[in-house]
């Protein structure tokens, strides 16, 4: 074996032991950094974020430490270092070795003592991590002789494991509801895993779920009260558990041992029920004929999962107080999944529909919930109306006959043209000429007037015709618009002065008020056209038109249908007579916000409670929160803030949430967009 | 603003809203016999779609087709249990396998809650008249409908006071009738009206 060689056998002995030595006290590092924690959690506990925040830093610290020193030994990978550490040992060599080294020839060294060099080596590595590895073993017995869970606690730390510190007191006088672990287990058509909570105050859970609260010592003494309702713990080796399962209403739920009480909220969450949209038909609609296929398509989503989607339709028949109802369903499917589309096909001939009836259809969907459910989520709803026989006049293609009213509005208008004309050509006519045109005219607009004054009298109710026929000056004959009011109102017989339009007017003098003008103005025009004046009947004969026109445009009436309209008599409903006697007493009720004046009340004593007892108000608040979870869910969250920061000791915290519970309780300001009433800016 | 109460008929797009037309007067007279409520001798038909229908306490809704509520009439309907006001829901065809029944007591859950059986000791029964329940109707067993007789009504419940309130006795049948011809029967049977109505306006 050569010197060098030997040299090499060192190197790798000395470094075997800088390595060693490094990882033993990178090793120590970790362990007292670990056994600190456990001694701090054994005084105060530690939570579960930092106890996993000290287990990443004692391995860094470990690692860090052994690197710093493999980094600080690092020179004993040079065989020139090893070379000149052996030559201090052996100053004989004189520095032969550090040159045979140097210039690869050993030569140059004698070989008296190269055994030797190998035993100092490894000497000297066992002394460098004697101490380390010494202080190791003092460590590792520190941490046998610690609580074993204790330990577990820092080196594998999870939810639940509060149960596993040790207790510092006596079991025996001690509360064995703390420390408590909660565990939750949700329905399994839900699909989510199983939950635990280290010292819950605060419990959401699904409804259904099953919670189990779980304590050290023995069961005996130990009950969970729920309402009037009391649950006792059960014994599992040396800790107690209670299970219950979470129903639809939240609970404050009380745990007694003995003198110990702690309250638990636990707030039900509810599985919504489906989302449904329905996508075709987009919107209602009216069909000519109850033939072809309606394609229908919906989306829908759920919370946890979707069951069951169907299409259901229902069918309306009938009119007045007969109706029949069909109903039925189609496109059935079983999706399983938390969002679906389903499409389907109605062929409406299926349906034996006849006009007149009504197809009602939407999408329907159930969720897996098997506990408080299924929830049935349910699409907005479409119709489709078959039309009627009579609805298709509006859209006959057939050109119906005008009515009387547009009949007169063209032959006014033609007669005003035919009017226009002659006073256009009126100089240049011969007096013979003007008359026999004008009275042409006049007759024309006489025929006209007698058509208007059949349509007035027809609806009227009276005689097919109020004017003659062939006497000009007969005595019956109507001259002037106050006698044609005058027939009207005998006709309807409704009040005394036939031009009083404004008070007691039936709805058909009404009407017929802008025809019974126009009659009067065709009278007038009449009259001038007779004696040769046309530019003097053009006024009449435009007025005329108008009320016409207006007549047109006259809102139709309905009467068929109107409700009744009935007044009561409430002065002799109350058989008042003259004397009106003195009216019993009666008892003021409550008034309507009475609930939430009395919840103001429990929460302004429960914050004087605060400043005196900080527990029994956050007791108090717990319970506060459960009864305002269903109608103030904002009052609600506000208490549990301030729960949380009562527990935490953040006492601004605690405080701007209990403002915001406050403000809550006391509802929204009220803003106006006006002045009040007197003008006060409330 | 009046300070008498009216009555209103709640008037939707979709659906036969006025298959009652008289149980308003007949209320109204009921309203008038037996308490001093400063009542109008008339009630007033209004459109859900409409704001003016948040003006009245207490919204009287009936039919016998599907209800469907436009976007509108939904947010009015919200707006209107929000700020206190009472929707009463009647089953004209008082079959609770009807379609009024399916699409009013859905439209209900859609726009304000799901409704719930009303316990029948609640406060709505001794509000004026003392009943042990929801008064039972003559139409419940006429062979129409589903034949049976309801023994509890629907209520939506906010803040303890009830927002919806959903009967499948049919009153609307039972109270359409002219006020005068009351004089005819040996026991009035519109005497729930008053419970309902001061109820509305008292709780």
């Amino acid at each position: 074996m050569s010197i060098l060689t030997h040299v090499r056998t060192v190197r790798t002995v000395l470094a075997a032991g800088v390595a060693l030595r490094a990882v033993a006290w990178g090793a120590l590092a970790s362990l007292t950094l670990i056994i600190g924690a456990v001694l701090v959690d054994l005084v105060t506990p530690i939570g579960l974020v930092a106890r996993s925040g000290v287990l990443m830093v004692a391995i860094a610290a470990g690692v860090a430490t052994a690197a710093a020193l493999a980094w600080r030994d690092r020179h004993v990978l040079s065989l020139e270092r090893v070379a000149l550490w052996i030559e201090e040992r052996f100053p004989s060599l004189d520095f032969t070795l550090a040159t045979a080294v140097e210039t690869g020839d050993d030569s140059f060294v004698a070989r008296a003592a190269v055994d030797r060099w190998r035993t100092i080596a490894v000497r000297r590595a066992a002394h460098a991590v004697r101490a380390p590895l010494a202080s190791i073993a003092v460590a590792g017995s520190i941490v046998f002789a610690l609580p074993v869970g204790a330990v577990a606690r820092v080196r594998a730390p999870h939810r639940g494991d509060s149960l596993d510190r040790p207790s510092r007191g006596s079991v025996g006088g001690a509360s064995r509801l703390t420390p408590l672990v909660a565990r939750i287990v949700p329905p399994a058509y839900s699909g989510r895993q199983p939950t635990t909570i280290d010292e819950p105050s605060d419990v959401r859970a699904l409804v259904g779920s099953t919670i189990t609260l779980r304590g050290r010592g023995s069961a005996g003494g130990v009950v969970a009260r729920r309402g009037v309702d009391s649950i006792v713990a059960t014994s599992e080796g040396d800790r107690w558990s209670i299970s219950l399962r979470v129903d639809a209403r939240p609970v404050a739920l009380r745990l007694v041992d003995r003198g110990f009480q702690r309250i638990i909220a636990i707030e039900p969450v509810t599985d919504a029920a489906p989302a449904v949209t329905l996508v075709t038909p987009a919107h209602d609609s009216v069909l000519r004929a109850p033939t072809g296929r309606i394609a229908l398509s919906a989306d829908m989503h759920d919370d946890f999962g979707i069951a069951s989607a169907a299409f259901e339709y229902i069918v309306s028949s009938g009119e007045g107080e007969s109706f029949t109802f069909r109903s039925g369903t189609l496109g059935a499917t079983r999706p399983n999944g938390r969002r679906a589309s389903i499409g389907a096909s109605l062929p409406l001939e299926s349906l034996g529909l006849r006009p007149g009836d009504v197809v009602h259809l939407r999408a329907v969907a159930h969720d897996a919930n098997d506990v408080s459910g299924p929830g049935v989520g349910t699409s907005e709803t479409r119709a489709l109306r078959i039309a009627r026989r009579d609805e298709y006049d509006s859209v006959a293609v057939e050109a119906a006959a005008p009515s009387d009213e547009e009949k007169s509005v063209i032959s006014e208008r033609m007669l005003i043209m035919l009017a226009e004309a002659l006073e256009k050509v009126r100089p240049t006519l011969g007096h013979d000429s003007l008359v026999t045109e004008s009275r042409s005219i006049a007759t024309d607009q006489k025929r006209l007037r007698r058509t208007v004054g059949e349509i007035v009298f027809t609806r009227l109710g009276g005689e097919s015709s109020g004017e003659e026929h062939t006497d000009e000056e007969s005595p019956a004959r109507a001259k002037t618009m106050q006698d044609m009011l005058a027939r009207a109102d005998s006709a309807t017989n409704r009040s005394t002065d036939p031009i009083d339009f404004s008070g007691g007017e039936s709805p058909v003098v009404a009407v017929n008020k802008p025809l019974l003008e126009a009659y009067n103005a065709m009278w007038d025009a009449s009259t001038e056209l007779e004696i040769a004046e046309p530019g003097r009947a053009l006024p009449h004969m435009r007025r005329a038109l108008a009320a016409i026109q207006r007549a047109r445009a006259a809102e139709r009436l309905y009467l068929r249908g109107r409700p009744p309209q009935v007044v009561v008599d409430v002065g002799k409903a109350r058989l008042q007579g003259k004397d009106k006697g003195v009216s019993s007493v009666r008892q003021a009720t409550n008034a309507s916000d009475s609930p939430g004046r009395r919840r103001i009340e429990r929460f302004a004593n429960v914050v004087d409670l605060a400043a005196r007892d900080a527990p029994a108000a956050i007791d108090s608040l717990l319970v506060l929160r459960i009864d305002a979870l269903t109608d103030a869910p904002a009052f609600a969250a506000a208490l549990s803030d301030a729960v949380n920061a009562m527990r935490g000791g953040k006492s601004a915290a605690a405080t701007e949430a209990l403002a915001r519970a406050r403000r809550s309780l006391a509802g929204a300001p009220i803003t106006r967009d006006s002045l009040a009433r007197w003008g006060i800016v409330p | 603003m009046t300070s008498e109460f009216v009555f209103a008929t709640a008037q939707y797009e979709s659906g036969d809203w006025d298959s009652a037309p008289l149980l308003p007067a007949n209320v109204i007279d009921t309203i008038a016999r037996y308490t001093e409520i400063a009542v109008a001798p008339t009630g007033v038909v209004v459109a859900l779609n409409d704001d003016r229908m948040l003006r009245y306490p207490l919204l009287y809704l009936t039919g016998h087709l599907p209800v469907r509520f436009s976007d509108a009439e939904r947010r009015n309907v919200k707006r209107f249990v929000e700020r206190g006001g009472m929707l009463f829901v009647d089953d004209h065809n008082h079959d609770i396998d009807g379609t009024f029944h399916k699409t009013a007591t859905e439209e209900i859950a859609r726009t304000v809650a799901p409704l719930a059986e009303l316990p029948n000791d609640h406060a709505l029964y001794s509000a004026f008249f003392k009943f042990d329940g929801p008064p039972t109707t003559s139409h419940e067993l006429n062979g129409w409908g589903d034949n049976l007789v309801h023994k509890h009504l629907l209520a939506v419940r906010r803040a303890g006071k009830i927002a919806v309130l959903f009967s499948n006795k049919d009153y609307s049948s039972e109270w359409n009738y002219h006020p005068e011809s009351k004089r005819f029967l040996t026991v009035d049977n519109t005497k729930f009206a008053v419970n309902l109505v001061v109820y509305a306006l008292t709780a």
